[in-house]
């Protein structure tokens, strides 16, 4: 089995230096926008190509990272300093001569491909030329394209060392991702002398076409003649498709599209060449829940094929298992990895039902509370006490259910979110609130609760001590039976939703959430 | 392991040798220094197994040094755009070794005979070693009394991979330095048994006999060799032929125009409007039945001396090639008396 250990990534796109270490199964990029998960998926189909036209009809331009060029032209444009763009693939030992070298920049021997993109230094003088005119653009034209293995040999696309397909679905319908997708598909399952054969089958026939059914009609016209084409653009390679029941798979619906790629290409047909990777790009954007889970399924059941996914979908990315999901921030060169987490806590993430994990990975700043009340309150507290939106701090609020607490706070201390966790004391703080996070407490997690283990044991009641004459206000008017504390203890939402729709100008915010406020805010 | 240099006699064998000790199920590494040769081991590993198979890899030395030893472990440091051929400026063999410039000339081609010592002085040899080991299980290296200067440190350090090493060349027929850098192993080939010490001491076996009969030279022209030239050589043939010299001006001239006779010359043979040849360039030519030499006049007085293994070495062994290359009879002439018909 062939499969990728790890990615380095020099001045390509986002990243000026980026590393990351796959995991031989699966591998889950999570990240907001902009963060770069897409760009992976691209740094490595293009390395897996080996295309050079590729790369020149994309354009170095757009290819190379920005703020590299930026600070080349704004510094002292020497010669020396220009930037090289740089895409290594290690891959696992297994024994190709042609991929083992030592010419990657961890400069140990190992099996590789690569992407140098660098300036040529016959131009030189040129370059300098170029370089020294007032607003000098910057000199792309004199970059040479080159895709080599670690042992220095250069390979083109004919030659797969790592046999992949790409689905992505912001391309899916294309013609050309149709194409580039069936063409990929034909080759891993039939081999060079089967590809011959049927290519001079289609030739064949053809003539054979063009000799009998055009006979009459050539012998009418006389002297020029009807034929059909056989060139670059009318071949076998081009006329492929691929069908379901009949109708060809690009006249199908995006999710279907994507569900039927990702389940062709994970098929392992005896005797073709597997597949070794699948690259797939936000498959949750056309996909229905139904074929999301369907497609989940199947993936987990693949076991020969290294996968690497990138998304948006708490499904997905949880369903796949947290271990091999990795983090991609802003500011990070480095995504996170997920796997020194907890196996009670992946666990718990694969099984719980609307999770919000992509959420509170994404943050910054969480606070967790345990329940709806606490949920619907807590912008309305915030924006008393600050004169903010939680949403313009950055600040997130998610709402947990009570054993869940540790398994977000397993996360938060993995990944450095900082998180304030607002419990009910329920009448013992010290085993509740204290015992119960010694493991966690730590300065990116901080647990608030009340002490008053007597009469604050819960929300409402620390609600109802601390705004007396407003709760009387609106939960007593005679139409009522049951005293305000009384009522709001049996109707949390509903009483939650009241104060929040009539009364969050004059709440005042129980202390000990207005100091977990103060700290997420710090 | 098998490590051993097997130093053969001219005609017995040696492409046969190696092309026998092929098998499918071993991964083998030919290297060989000629081009000829290894378009000719190629050609013999077809006739044997129909194709080149998977396991089989014949290289030229260069392409071994370049691409085997030098660009998976130093293409990013020197980043050459190829090999020069041409024997390294003067001034670089007064260089540190660890100067650049030594190695590399100004338009960024490496110096073919220093890319042995580059490997060797980049401290990089564990790799080749580690690389022939993991990817092969024998290697053979043909014509080895080819390799001088650094390139013979290479091939003894190579020793080291864990593999079955088979070297294999005529000690006689090194005729020529061709990567001689200043002077390093500069005598090596003075001696035959000081040159069996050197694969000795680093615990490769000198191997005399496996290869010591010709199949080509008949009993009589290897007693000649054996006792002329003092290069032991034994026939495996069992028919006989002559080696004759010739005076009579009417043989030589019927020899000279005679088109089944190679004339062997040892130098600008193609001043003489004969089938003709330079005694060292005859080397690898197996398909002369009978073969005539001239004698240029030095060579003639040490003949008459009975004194030709005392020749300088390297024209005892272009006479050594060019009697070597007789199926059957081998005829002497004074060059002098074909002066006549020079052009």
């Amino acid at each position: 089995m062939k499969f990728i250990e790890k990615i380095k990534i020099f001045n390509f796109k986002r990243f000026d230096a980026f590393e990351y270490c796959a995991r031989e199964k699966r591998n889950i990029f999570v990240g907001d926008n902009e963060t770069g998960k897409s760009t992976i998926l691209q740094a490595l189909d293009i390395v897996l190509t080996g295309s050079r036209t590729r790369v020149e009809t994309l354009g170095l331009e757009s290819l190379f990272h920005r703020d590299a060029v930026t600070r080349f032209l704004a510094g002292d444009k020497d010669l020396n300093n220009l930037p090289i763009l740089r895409i290594e693939i290690y891959l696992n030992e297994h024994a190709n001569i042609a991929l083992e070298g030592i010419n990657n920049t961890d400069e140990t021997v190992c099996h590789g491909l690569r992407l140098v993109c660098e300036p040529m230094d016959e131009y030189g003088e040129e370059i300098q030329a170029a370089l020294k005119q007032d607003d000098p653009l910057f000199p792309y034209e004199y970059y040479s394209i080159t895709f080599s293995t670690f042992a220095g040999r250069a390979y083109t696309q004919n030659r797969r060392f790592l046999n992949h397909i790409f689905i992505d679905s912001s391309l899916i319908g294309t013609e050309f991702a149709t194409r580039h997708y069936t063409k990929s598909l034909y080759e891993a399952n039939t081999n060079l002398v089967q590809r011959h054969q049927n290519k001079h089958a289609y030739r064949q026939n053809k003539a054979e076409f063009a000799g009998t059914s055009f006979a009459a009609l050539n012998e009418a016209v006389g002297g020029v003649k009807f034929d059909i084409k056989n060139d670059s653009k009318s071949n076998l390679e081009q006329d492929l498709m691929i069908t379901e029941g009949g109708i060809p798979i690009s006249q199908m619906g995006k999710g279907n599209q994507c569900f039927i790629k990702t389940e062709f290409a994970l098929q392992q047909r005896e005797g073709a060449v597997p597949i070794d990777l699948i690259l797939i790009e936000e498959p949750e954007n056309h996909l229905s829940h139904v074929n999301m889970k369907r497609l989940i399924n199947r993936i987990e059941e693949s076991t020969q094929t290294q996968i690497m996914i990138a998304t948006h979908s708490n499904s997905v990315c949880s369903r796949l298992d947290l271990h091999n999901a990795s983090l991609l921030s802003p500011s990070s060169n480095r995504p996170i990895s997920l796997h020194n987490l907890s196996d009670a806590t992946a666990d718990y993430f694969v099984k719980a039902p609307n999770n919000k994990i992509l959420e509170f990975i994404l943050s910054k700043s969480v606070v967790l509370v345990e329940g709806d009340a606490e949920f619907m309150l807590i912008d309305g507290m915030y924006g008393n006490l600050f004169s903010e939106k939680l949403e313009d701090s950055n600040i997130h609020v998610i709402s947990v259910g009570g054993t869940s607490f540790k398994r977000y706070l397993d996360l938060a201390k993995l990944l450095g979110i900082k998180t304030a966790v607002i419990r009910d004391n329920d009448g013992n703080c010290q085993k509740k609130c204290i015992d119960n996070y010694a493991d966690y407490t730590q300065e990116n997690i901080q647990i608030f609760y009340d002490r008053d283990d007597e009469n604050r044991t819960t929300l409402e009641k620390c609600l109802y001590q601390d705004n007396e004459d407003l709760c009387k206000e609106l939960f007593e008017p005679g139409r009522r039976t049951l005293e305000a504390l009384e009522y709001m203890l049996d109707n949390k939402a509903d009483a939650a939703l009241k104060l929040l729709e009539e009364g969050m100008d004059r709440l005042v915010t129980p202390s000990y959430i207005s100091q977990a406020l103060t700290w997420i805010r710090e | 392991m098998d490590k051993r240099v097997i130093l053969a006699v001219a005609g017995a064998g040696k492409t046969t040798h190696i092309i026998n000790s092929l098998s499918l199920d071993k991964r083998s590494i030919i290297v060989t220094y000629t081009e000829n040769n290894y378009h000719h081991l190629r050609h013999r590993i077809i006739q044997k197994f129909g194709f080149i198979p998977e396991t089989v890899t014949v290289l030229t030395y260069f392409t071994f040094l370049y691409s085997f030893c030098y660009k998976p472990f130093l293409h990013d440091k020197y980043r050459a755009k190829g090999i020069n051929w041409n024997t390294p400026p003067g001034f670089t063999l007064r260089l540190r070794r660890s100067d650049k410039i030594f190695y590399i000339d100004s338009s960024g081609r490496l110096y073919s005979n220093r890319i042995a010592k580059l490997i060797e002085q980049e401290t990089v040899l564990g790799h080749v070693q580690n690389r022939l080991s993991k990817y092969y299980d024998q290697l053979f290296v043909d014509e080895v009394q080819d390799f001088g200067g650094h390139d013979f440190n290479l091939l003894k350090s190579l020793c080291s991979a864990e593999l079955d090493i088979n070297y294999v060349g005529d000690f006689y027929q090194h005729t020529f330095d061709t990567s001689r850098d200043g002077n390093v192993n500069k005598s090596i080939y003075n001696d035959f048994e000081a040159y069996q010490a050197h694969f000795h001491d680093v615990g490769i076996i000198p191997d005399t006999t496996t290869l010591s009969h010709s199949y080509r030279c008949t009993p009589q022209v290897c007693a000649f060799i054996t006792e002329y030239l003092g290069i032991n050589i034994q026939s495996h043939k069992d028919t006989s032929s002559e080696v004759l010299f010739l005076t009579e001006a009417e043989q030589i001239r019927e020899k000279f125009l005679c088109n089944e006779t190679v004339k062997l010359f040892f130098q600008n043979h193609m001043k003489y409007p004969c089938l003709s040849q330079n005694w060292g360039k005859s080397k690898g030519q197996d398909h002369y039945t009978d073969v005539c030499i001239m004698l240029y006049p030095a060579a003639m007085k040490a003949y008459k001396d009975g004194d030709l293994r005392n020749l300088n070495a390297s024209s005892r062994n272009k006479l050594y090639v060019a009697c070597t290359r007789a199926n059957n009879n081998v005829f002497f002439i004074e060059e002098n008396q074909v002066k006549q018909f020079s052009c």
